[in-house]
């Protein structure tokens, strides 16, 4: 081993280079407070790798970003550790990069001689936001699509060359191949390799100044090996554990459902960026992208003058620790004013049933070469709700929302349809008090029409007792996945009852000829009953001319009969939530 | 105490002293590696899995393979010369994309009768094409030569192939070829499927 050593030191001088890289000296002795700096090279190193391997299975276009990230995440052994690796230590970079700044500023080490190295460590903070920056559009997925589309916006705030430099980044006006295949090249080469070029100077810099101590030194000198490296190994072992703790807890790096520019978002930056976000509320773009970050960032160039002097060297903590205030205060103001949105919670919602959703189908059918947003696009359970949401949920209201999960704010004009036609939505249905409540016709005509003052409203205890059975008989006929269909027996048996005890036969037809002059209830809530009705309810099947408002969607090609059926057999398709 | 006591007292103390510094020490420098050493393996360690994941997924489990219609039995010529027929799997799963209907290879189709011989198109040898040649009524491979009888047996001695075509099972329904298309590792004696 030795003669090896021997032979290639001779030929190299490696000895020499291990000695003086380990045998710097550290003055004052080991200390915590200098861990920093080999924490953000050990997380960077840990973004190369685990950068290199999850591009090993990465394709950069828009038909496969999303769907080749979907692989790593739900098909490739342990892929979904490795995305979390990666995804949780960018966001352990940007928390020690601060620390390290922090470090570095009250310590003064920013001071002369070591400006150069100051201004060096802030290019590399603004290298690191870069690559967050360009890394989370790479899923292509509706979070990285939005976010970036506000933060390419923003590039056009830059005077007079704004425009063309924003046509540049995203590759054209549209977002698509382009704009992967540049923010990869960005993010995997352009970015790490000035990274690297920067870390190289800066720690240079570093040796060549020394480490900047603070007098009077509070323990012997030592060297940087071991006692330094113990310490920062130490504190790289607790980044790593960090970092695997997050990754096993949240099950590795959400995935959201593939981007589409017709499908809405509440688009939301990483939460290292929600202070610019909250700050573009209160200013105009131009300020927040252009003017506040060029003012703060020349202040930031010249600090190692200012710090020069005692009360300059305090204004300058005074200003990151003001900085670092406003931010985790906008941040804060980010985070309570979006939980306080019910609107912006159910769209969050909205997006991870689409994300659930979508790789649901992806699992069980394959991802088309068209891509998996076609399959969210084409999926009717997914259009169903969209539908309900568009056409029908500004007067109903599917288990109190807009059958996506979004509350509205206007009252209900029309019934509830979460589980319509199921015994229990009829039996409330055929109850007064439901009947002309706001969940059922207490928004229509129909609360003062004939069913609710002459009919409902007069059924004395008796009677009231017999219309359950009503509802199960009705329900019958809509044949519902959900629900037992009845013996031919029991339906005669309740047939009596339509017929006979109540006489509901007299105004409603059900398998019979004629016309009743209310709704002709023969089939009711079946697929076929539904459509007709939503065809036309002003036939004379149904409504006729009483009927209140609702349009007739078919007749009047407001909907297609494609998707006429599409949420016809939505709204069948499973129980109200109780 | 008399002085020497003292001094031999003394002399022990410095030993102690200078043996748990020099443990201590020791102990410093093992965990500095140990620590260092999961730091440096750990972002590799946090994703070998995934380079690993196709050898994982090779199941070698032949009843996966599907059946696949190929032809009408009445386009085989019934002299028993052979036809050639591309093959269309009806799915194709290439990592995350699923591929409907698509041509993976192609094969010869030789018929005796009702017994319908399947020969994948590849030689055994590199994979190349192999051709069917009329006037010789044999097959043979415009890469390195390699020739094969009608039976798909290697003809000539030093036919650089080592095996004859690999054939893959066949079957006929209601007047349909159907196979179970495979492909082989290339340049071994035995048929080895891929999997």
């Amino acid at each position: 081993m030795n003669r090896f050593l021997d032979w290639l030191d001779d030929r190299s001088g490696i000895r020499g280079i291990v000695k003086e890289a380990l045998y710097e000296k550290v003055p004052g002795g080991a200390r915590w407070r200098y861990v920093w700096g080999s924490c953000l090279t050990f997380a960077f190193f840990t973004q190369v790798v685990t950068g290199t391997l999850l591009w090993m299975s990465y394709s950069p276009s828009a038909q496969t970003a999303w769907e080749s990230v979907y692989f790593i995440q739900y098909e490739v052994w342990g892929g979904w550790f490795l995305r979390g690796v990666h995804h949780y230590m960018a966001q352990a970079m940007i928390v020690l990069l601060v620390l390290h700044l922090m470090q570095v500023m009250i310590d003064g080490a920013y001071k002369a001689p070591r400006e150069l190295n100051f201004w060096f460590g802030i290019a590399l903070l603004g290298v690191t936001l870069a690559l967050s920056l360009t890394g989370y559009l790479l899923p292509w997925d509706q979070k990285g699509f939005w976010a970036t589309a506000v933060a390419t916006n923003l590039i056009a705030e830059v005077p007079l060359i704004g425009p063309i430099l924003q046509k540049i980044v995203v590759g054209g006006v549209e977002y698509g191949h382009q704009t992967i295949t540049r923010f990869f090249a960005l993010h995997a080469g352009i970015l790490p390799a000035a990274l690297i070029g920067l870390v190289v100077a800066h720690i240079y810099l570093f040796r060549k100044h020394g480490i900047h101590v603070k007098e009077p030194r509070p323990k012997k000198d030592s060297y940087f090996w071991p006692d330094q490296i113990l310490k920062d190994g130490v504190a790289c072992l607790a980044v790593m554990l960090a970092v695997i703790i997050l990754t096993l807890y949240f099950k590795g790096a959400p995935l959201g459902p593939p981007a589409d520019p017709s499908n809405e978002f509440p688009a939301r930056p990483e939460w290292y960026f929600l202070f610019l976000f909250q700050l573009l509320k209160y200013v105009p773009a131009f300020w927040g992208a252009v003017i506040i970050p060029l003012v703060l960032g020349l202040l930031i160039l010249i600090q190692p003058f200012l710090g020069a002097s005692r009360k300059g060297h305090q204004f300058n903590i005074g200003f990151w620790w003001c900085l670092l205030a406003g931010a985790a205060g906008l941040t804060f103001l980010a985070f309570s004013e979006d939980r306080a949105n019910t609107n912006h919670g159910a769209a969050v919602k909205e997006a991870e049933w689409q994300a659930s959703r979508v790789v649901q189908i992806a699992q069980e059918d394959g991802i088309p070469p068209a891509g998996a947003v076609t399959l969210l696009r084409n999926d009717h359970e997914n259009r169903g709700r969209r539908i309900f949401a568009a056409h029908c949920a500004s007067c109903h209201r599917y288990n109190g929302h807009d059958g996506r999960g979004y509350s509205v704010e206007e009252d209900p004009s029309a019934p509830e349809l979460a589980g319509f036609a199921s015994q229990d939505w009829l039996t409330k249905l055929l109850n007064y008090d439901h009947y002309t409540s706001i969940e059922y016709f207490g928004g229509t005509a129909f609360k003062d029409g004939t069913m609710a003052k002459k009919v409902l409203k007069k059924y004395n205890k008796e009677e009231q007792k017999l219309l359950p059975q009503v509802a199960i008989l009705l329900s019958d006929q809509a044949e519902l996945p959900y629900q037992e269909s009845l013996t031919d027996e029991k339906r005669e048996s309740l047939m009596d009852i339509f017929y006979d005890d109540l006489a509901c036969i007299d105004c409603h037809d059900i398998d019979s000829e004629g016309e009743g002059s209310a709704p002709d209830l023969t089939g009711y809530g079946s697929k076929k009953w539904m459509t007709d009705f939503i065809i036309n309810p002003e036939h004379e099947r149904f409504y006729g001319k009483k009927n209140d408002r609702m349009p007739a969607y078919g007749r009047d090609n407001k909907l297609s009969p494609e998707e006429i059926e599409i949420v016809v057999d939505w709204i069948r398709l499973r129980p109200a939530v109780k | 105490m008399t002085k020497e006591a003292s001094t031999e007292k003394q002399s022990s103390e410095t030993t102690k002293k200078c043996c748990s510094e020099d443990s201590r020490r020791r102990f410093i420098v093992v965990s500095t590696i140990t620590v260092s050493a999961a730091c440096g393996l750990f972002p590799l360690a946090s994703g070998i899995t995934t380079i690993l994941d196709p050898v994982k997924k090779s199941t070698g489990d032949q009843e996966k393979v599907p059946w696949t219609k190929v032809a009408p039995l009445g386009n085989l010529p019934e002299d028993g010369k052979p036809a050639k027929f591309e093959v269309i799997l009806e799915q194709v799963k290439d990592a995350w994309t699923t591929y409907k209907n698509v041509p993976v290879g192609a094969v010869y189709l030789t018929r005796d009768g009702d017994v319908v011989t399947a020969f994948n198109l590849k030689c055994p040898h590199l994979g190349c094409a192999v051709d069917y040649r009329s006037k010789s009524n044999d097959y043979f491979c415009p890469c390195h030569n390699s020739t094969f009888g009608l039976d798909g047996s290697v003809t000539d001695v030093d036919s650089p192939s080592p095996r004859g075509l690999d054939t893959m099972d066949t079957k006929v329904e209601a007047g349909v070829v159907w196979i179970r298309f495979q492909q082989f590792r290339p340049n071994i004696s035995d048929k080895v499927p891929l999997s």
